[in-house]
């Protein structure tokens, strides 16, 4: 528990109706989407303004009290997961769009902002903010900007970092900073580059301004069945060949389509690979290049090629793949999300590899993919009910994480490290590695208060020498501890 | 030579033979230039730089060396011999390739299977990746395909105490751990030495038709350029040329042979009155001839797309009112390369007034090229950032013995 001394200097920076203390409420915020790690904070605070966020910040930092920030808490690898005792800053109410500058493309919001609003905001003109995560109808943009999110449709346009040109970030000693700029190249090291992505243990973000897209002239999405989703993956690697660059190609295998149909009726041919192929751009490109994928498909076997004929099958052909992972619990009581990457080509091989690895302890795999970037995403089902199958479920999982990197891919993609994935980013980069990210750690953080414990495999006070842990001296000298 | 230990010139030499191979180790005046063949001699080097306090700078084939702040190196560290493509792996569309390829030797390589590193650099022909990516050049290209560090999904870099890192991966998607590979382009050498570089790709573009149009001034192009840009159209390249007397706009698009009619239909609708011409390729050399334009200062000016036309008038204006030499290649992200022929005192005028009036829209000035003693004198990069203490903060961390291109960028860092 926090101090009340400290609560009171917190209820100083954000007024009473912004500090919560009480523990039912902040059982709210004793986990994100990923709610199989739980933990209480001291205290939450819902600043208003960048000027609240600094003096919480400046708090924290007097008293080394460890402070985690949180947007919707959508986030699914344990990101806004709490310190014991720490301090959660809520940034949901600042949620303003601040400018809209169409002549110019982009958009200046603070970090609570939902992320379909920003879309919503520029539509009338034209325009949409591209990355688009499963969870963009809640999730924010601040969290967006923490994980580095992307979405279905990055491999054409990319991921937060590609559309985020500035920030303005409270610094876990309470300055604020502005990093990028609305123009390009604005000189000195590309720290708005570094910060997106670093799951909010560089500060906390008060302010973004963000790239905006024209919508494309056409838009076309086609689903293409096949027998498995090797044949789909096939697919997809000779529509890359073709020289082409689809806005998203999606693959769901039998299971999944099976758990999306339960819960959103989208009415997805039966098969053992659903392939989604999405095209978009000025209309006779599109059309010139649709009628190459559909040959490719027909090349590649395809039992049933189908093109949305309007706008609302085309969104409901989405809705059912945006709704895949919540449709789980339509086909088994439990199940974890993972999030892993790959090279396109290892496809084939790491899907059977999956199928081998779950068959042989007794659990289901259900895939649903980012095919066009590699990017899985296996849904291990189990039921806790049954003794010994939660940890049996969560060894498969983490098994799967080590095949990617195995396969020359990645542990996450989209999701982050978090608190999920601590001891596999140890498994993918090597020591030196860890070490050079620490060095921007701790040129940001050197008392390791933002978002600690988390991203990292082993918790390092800044000052560490690498190798096995030994107690930092201001650690020893009771100073400092790890938290 | 910059050494804080007392070591001789002679002593570095032999060291730095011992490590790379007395050919590989030449002196001229007070530099040793040392070649390195793999990233491990690159960490054997920097150890010995770094426990005896010498300057290094990394050297591809050198022609971005005059940009940014002049430094005294103790060694020179040449990568060119680090110059191969070591994976293109055609079918997930990525490659690895070490830092001292030259650019047109990779894309030669990654167009056998009609790929390529969307970018446009300068001078291809000489300029190595490593030196580009620490420079951040990239031209046209950018507006359909983003910006240098948007295609780098992973790297090799050796810090000042000869540790080797990885960073980022081969994947095209991937947020395991800190981006290092964003913190290291464009920071001139000075945090590391990168020594490889992964890729991601993108289709050759095959088919391809550029146009121009004419007019005296550049507000004309106000009502086009603006057309073009909030249009369904996507460009690869659109920039705005100018010198004293002319101004061109060049659109390039890139689609295929059976759209084209249609695209350009839609073009000559944009750009309304405007004539367009088709043209000739060579037109996109434009940023790199002002480059080459002998005794220039050459100029890197960030703007807004919205405020292009009006800079570029008031470029003209202040040329002509000042009797300066100017030529100005615009690309229409905001982008302005722009060559000055004059003396240094007027050339510090326009800079400064550039600074101040670019001010309010959070746009900067980068002198890139400075001829003669103008460039020790000159604030060449007008970084006005309130996270410079943060960046000199990243700086000390990474290279706490000042070893890795000192002074060289901003805040001299």
């Amino acid at each position: 528990m926090l101090p009340q001394g400290h609560i009171e200097e917190l209820r100083a920076a954000v007024g009473t109706d912004g500090l919560i203390t009480g523990e039912s409420q902040l059982q709210t915020y004793e986990c994100d989407g990923l709610t199989n790690f739980r933990v209480m904070p001291g205290a939450v605070v819902l600043p208003r303004t960048a000027a609240e966020v600094q003096a919480v910040v400046r708090v924290c930092a007097r008293h080394k009290i460890p402070f985690v920030s949180r947007g919707a808490g959508t986030g699914l690898s344990g990101g806004a997961l709490p310190s014991a005792g720490g301090v959660v800053i809520s940034l949901a109410r600042m949620n303003r769009i601040l400018e809209v500058n169409i002549a110019d493309k982009y958009v200046v919001v603070e970090p609570g902002v939902i992320n379909a609003h920003v879309t919503q905001r520029v539509a009338p003109q034209g325009y949409f903010y591209a990355p688009d995560p499963s969870s963009q109808s809640v999730c924010t943009i601040g969290g967006n900007v923490a994980e580095n999110s992307g979405g279905a449709h990055c491999l054409k346009y990319g991921f937060t970092v590609t559309h985020t040109l500035a920030l303005e970030v409270v610094l876990p000693n309470g300055e604020i900073v502005q990093l990028g700029s609305p123009t390009l190249d604005a000189p000195g090291y590309d720290l708005a580059g570094v910060f997106v992505g670093s799951e909010g243990t560089l500060g906390v973000t008060t302010k973004v301004t963000l790239r905006i897209v024209k919508r494309p002239e056409v838009v076309q999405t086609l689903l293409a069945a096949f027998d498995s989703p090797q044949a789909a993956g096939q697919t997809v690697s000779d529509i890359i060949a073709a020289r082409m660059l689809p806005s998203a190609l999606e693959i769901m295998d039998t299971l999944a389509i099976e758990a999306a149909e339960a819960a959103v009726h989208a009415n997805y041919p039966m098969c053992g690979g659903l392939l989604l192929v999405e095209l978009d751009g000025p209309g006779s490109e599109v059309d010139a290049l649709m009628r190459q994928v559909l040959e490719i498909c027909r090349n590649n076997g395809a039992q049933e090629t189908r093109l949305a004929q309007s706008e609302a099958e085309r969104m409901l052909v989405w809705k059912g793949r945006k709704a895949a992972f919540a449709a789980m619990g339509r086909i088994s009581p439990n199940y974890i999300v993972q999030d892993g990457v790959i090279p396109r080509t290892a496809l084939p091989r790491v899907l059977s590899e999956i199928d081998r690895m779950a068959t042989a302890v007794g659990l289901r795999v259900a895939n649903v993919f980012h095919a066009g970037d590699g990017n899985l995403h296996p849904l291990v089902l189990y039921d806790r009910s049954i003794d010994g199958q939660e940890e049996k479920a969560l060894d498969l999982s983490y098994r799967i994480l080590h095949l990617c990197v195995d396969n020359g891919g990645s542990i996450t993609g989209e999701h982050g490290v978090g608190k999920e994935k601590q001891e596999a980013l140890g498994y993918m980069f090597s020591e030196p590695d860890l070490d050079t990210m620490q060095l921007i750690r701790c040129a940001f953080d050197p008392a390791n208060i933002s978002n600690p414990d988390k991203v990292f495999p082993r918790t390092r006070l800044c000052g560490d020498k690498p190798g096995p842990y030994t107690p930092h001296p201001l650690e020893t000298a009771g100073i400092a501890e790890i938290f | 030579m910059t050494t804080a230990a007392a070591i001789t010139r002679e002593e570095c030499r032999t060291r730095l033979a011992t490590i790379a191979g007395a050919e590989r180790v030449v002196s001229t005046g007070e530099t040793v230039t040392v070649a390195a063949s793999d990233v491990e001699q690159i960490a054997e080097i920097l150890r010995f730089a770094n426990s005896n306090g010498i300057a290094v700078t990394p050297c591809g084939s050198g022609t971005k060396q005059s940009w940014g702040n002049a430094v005294e190196a103790g060694i020179l560290l040449d990568l060119s011999r680090m110059n191969k493509l070591r994976e293109h792996a055609w079918q997930d569309m990525t490659c690895t390739v070490e830092a001292g390829c030259t650019w047109t030797v990779m894309q030669a390589e990654l167009a056998h299977h009609g790929q390529m590193v969307a970018l446009d650099p300068l001078w291809p022909e000489r300029a190595t990746v490593g030196g580009m990516v620490a420079a951040n050049d990239g031209g046209c290209l950018r507006l359909k395909y983003g910006s240098l560090r948007d295609l780098i999904i992973g790297m090799t870099v050796v810090l000042a105490d000869g540790t080797i890192a990885k960073t980022g991966g081969k994947v095209v998607k991937n947020v395991a751990g800190y981006d290092l590979h964003k913190l290291m382009t464009g920071s001139f050498g000075t945090l590391g030495v990168i020594s490889e570089v992964n890729f991601r790709l993108h289709p050759l573009e095959s088919n391809t038709q550029t146009w121009t149009a004419v007019a005296p001034e550049p507000f004309q192009f106000e009502h086009a350029l603006r057309g073009l840009l909030d249009s369904q159209l996507t460009p690869s390249s659109v920039q705005l040329r100018l010198s004293e007397t002319e101004c061109e706009l060049d659109i390039k698009i890139s689609a295929p042979a059976e759209c084209m009619d249609e695209h350009s239909a839609k073009l000559s609708k944009i750009c309304g009155v405007m004539e367009l011409s088709p043209s000739d390729e060579t037109v996109w050399q434009a940023r790199q001839e002002l480059h080459d334009t002998a005794n220039a200062v050459v100029l890197k000016i960030s703007t807004l797309p919205s405020d292009l036309c009006l800079l570029c008038s008031e470029l003209q204006d202040w040329a002509a009112k000042k009797g300066m030499e100017i030529a100005v290649v615009a690309q229409a992200n905001g982008l302005v390369t722009a060559a000055l022929k004059t003396a240094p005192d007027a050339a510090i005028a326009l800079i400064d007034h550039l600074r101040e009036r670019l001010r309010k829209v959070g746009g900067s000035v980068v002198a890139l090229q400075v001829p003669g003693p103008l460039r020790s004198t000159l604030d060449v990069w007008g970084c006005e950032s309130n996270a410079l203490p943060l960046m000199k903060e990243i700086k000390r961390r990474f290279d706490p013995n000042r070893i890795l291109n000192p002074g060289r960028f901003v805040g001299n860092i």
